[in-house]
């Protein structure tokens, strides 16, 4: 990879983009940007960009539409969801379709090439926000006494979950509970993989009990 | 909700894999080419008059649909087989420009089969009850009836939009019908025939029809036949009214809803904004303000529903720190209970170290974690803030350690306050729950 990350921007409000463009500034190769499906998926597999922003809350449930197409062609492309504010189911099916991260529009300017970065080498970008959600969504599960089960979180992921949540940097979650920041990373990853493979009835569950609770 | 997205699901089934019907190049025409036959079978489109099965089958044959009506006829007329495989071909084989049958749209919608099973169970069931009664003229008459009836309530479930909108056409166009172009001339067709009916059931009713059982089935179908037949489309029509009426009245109701939330606050806070233009502090202050009112206005409302519960509590304190000090509150809640002494406390403590980060801190965010699990009750508050040194502190900002700390031990939970000068503050605060959900 080099040094500059080629970064697509899809969203469908041209404010939103040029405010992403401007916030990224040099530090990112921008190949091109799309406002709809269509020729999102065209654009992003013919010029085969590090990273895709995508916007979570696209007409029709674009963005999933968008990263299941490209995966299926091209998997070495990578997506960080970028939303200004949305449900958690949402949030969680984006992930589950394929995102790498997701962070909310209001980053600063400075993060956001970290988290590109980070996306682009592989890594999954976790905001506080995100790790709330993904809490909550394994939280059915966590009630239980859960047997050997695959898809469960383990300690170890709930603790650097919990911190990230709490607002720990990944460096900071690092010194926290005295590991590398490279294993942050791997939880994380890890994590990331759990919730796509995890089960879809455990996650329907949840989506339903989380509109019937009070 | 759930039906809300099949019916989205159906519609972009229709909308994307079925956009022109009839045109797709890969398919041969509509029209029968005599002597040559066209593969595959579907069902006609253009020379349907009900399910277009025979003009199908007149396309796959290379004959002319004429010469295969009348055999359709008769042998539907005759009773048994042909009805049958009729209502078979017309469930099973797709219709021209469409990729699966009305029986595989059934099959996979989930809400669609069941309400199929069920009603043909009851079908099935009141047909038997009459077999048992030992009635001669079922036995006969009986299965053919039930396999078409189930065919076309599978028809009726599963039919494709575009089918539907044709079958409707159809149906419009019978003389029974009132939404034709000629209503007086449905209306006498319809009393003619209601008329007729009652008659027929009167005269099976008589006295001497009643010496068979056959003549008491038979009065009673004519009868409830006239009724529906002189009835029905009223009764239909009155029904419609009432749910358009009902759904116009709904759709106001969330018109107004909506109105009165962009005026109240959406605009308000517009209006604001551009009175406090060179105050920046000010304007993301409203802006977050309205960005939080929006958010648990569109997302959580269902959750809230007027109860108070700990993120409730939560949102509250943020809203409030925020509109009070200089400074972001991000706030990420896991889980949720309803409020008692205890989450009060907890929240209050968790308020206290906030407002202390947004006094003292100089950070621009604070974020705020809480989450309830099954035995315990959570909140965390941290700032990437300057810091302090705790005993130094401690002597003259008896704050922290009273409010914080004292409140908390009450309620029988723990404080635990962490900082330094140059790494920020971090306040975890941890109460046991007395009662499981």
């Amino acid at each position: 990879m080099s040094e500059r990350p080629r970064v697509f921007i899809v969203d469908d409000h041209e404010l939103i983009r040029s405010g992403i463009r401007a916030e990224l500034g040099d530090a990112v190769e921008i190949v091109g940007e799309a406002d709809e499906v269509d020729a999102a998926i065209a654009m992003i597999l013919e010029r085969a960009p590090d990273v895709v922003l995508l916007d979570v809350h696209m007409p029709l449930g674009g963005g999933q539409v968008v990263i299941e197409a490209v995966a299926k062609r091209d998997p070495t492309i990578r997506f960080l969801a970028l939303s200004v504010s949305d449900a958690a189911e949402d949030v969680i099916a984006i992930v589950r379709a394929g995102a790498r991260g997701y962070v909310t529009k209001t980053i600063s300017g400075a993060a956001l090439v970290d988290a590109v970065r980070r996306v682009a080498s592989g890594d999954a970008v976790f905001s506080p926000r995100l790790a709330g959600f993904v809490l909550d969504a394994f939280r059915p599960a966590l009630d239980v006494e859960a047997p050997d089960d695959v898809d469960q979180l383990s300690t170890r992921e709930l603790q650097v979950l919990r911190l990230i949540a709490r607002g720990f940097s990944y460096r900071e979650v690092a010194d926290e509970l005295g590991i590398a920041v490279k294993t942050v990373e791997s939880h994380v990853s890890a994590v990331l993989r759990k919730l796509q493979l995890a089960n879809r009835h455990q996650l329907s569950h949840w989506a339903h009990s989380r509109r019937l609770l009070g | 909700m759930a039906s809300a997205s099949v019916a989205c699901q159906n519609w972009a089934i229709a909308t994307t894999s079925e956009p022109a019907v009839g045109a797709s190049p890969t398919e041969s025409v509509d029209r029968p080419v005599l002597g040559a036959s066209q593969r595959p079978f579907r069902r006609s489109v253009e020379t349907a008059i009900v399910g277009g099965v025979v003009g199908g089958l007149s396309v796959r044959l290379g004959i002319r649909p004429r010469w295969l009506r009348a055999v359709a006829l008769v042998s539907i007329l005759l009773g048994g087989t042909g009805l049958i495989v009729y209502v078979a071909a017309w469930v099973f084989v797709p219709r021209r420009g469409e990729s699966i049958s009305i029986a595989q749209r059934v099959v996979n919608d989930r809400r669609e089969s069941q309400i199929v099973l069920a009603s043909s169970t009851i079908l099935a069931a009141v047909l038997v009850t009459l077999l048992v009664v030992g009635h001669q003229g079922v036995s006969s008459a009986g299965w053919p009836v039930l396999v078409t009836a189930v065919g076309l309530l599978v028809v009726w479930r599963g039919s494709s939009p575009a089918e539907r909108i044709d079958l409707q056409a159809h149906l419009a166009r019978l003389p029974f019908s009132d939404t034709g172009s000629r209503p007086w001339r449905s209306v006498l067709s319809r009393l003619v025939g209601g008329v007729a009916l009652l008659g027929v059931g009167v005269a099976a009713l008589s006295p001497r029809g009643l010496q068979s059982t056959n003549g008491a089935l038979l009065g009673v179908g004519a009868m409830v036949g006239g009724f529906l037949l002189i009835f029905a489309p009223w009764w239909v029509r009155t029904l419609r009214e009432l749910t358009n009426e009902r759904r116009e009245r709904l759709r106001a109701q969330t018109r107004a809803d909506f109105a009165a939330r962009v005026h109240d606050s959406v605009l308000q806070t517009l209006a604001l904004i551009q009175k406090s233009a060179e105050d920046p502090a000010a304007v993301i202050r409203l802006a977050r303000q309205q960005e939080r009112d929006l958010r648990t206005w569109l997302f959580d409302e269902p959750r809230v529903a007027g109860a108070t519960t700990f993120s409730s509590l939560v949102d509250q304190l943020a809203r409030d720190v925020e509109e009070h000090y200089d400074i972001t509150v991000d706030v990420v809640v896991v889980g949720d209970i309803a409020a008692d002494d205890d989450v009060d406390a907890l929240v209050a403590a968790g308020r206290e170290a906030a407002v202390n980060a947004a006094k003292w801190s100089g950070a621009a965010s604070v974020s705020v974690y809480g989450e309830v699990e099954t035995d315990r009750v959570s909140l965390f508050v941290r700032d990437a803030g300057r810091g302090f040194v705790l005993d130094a502190v401690a002597a003259d900002r008896r704050g922290i350690a009273h409010s914080i700390e004292e409140r908390i031990r009450s309620h029988g939970g723990t404080a635990v306050i962490r900082s330094a000068p140059g790494s920020g503050t971090d306040v975890e605060l941890v109460l046991g729950r007395r009662t499981t959900p």
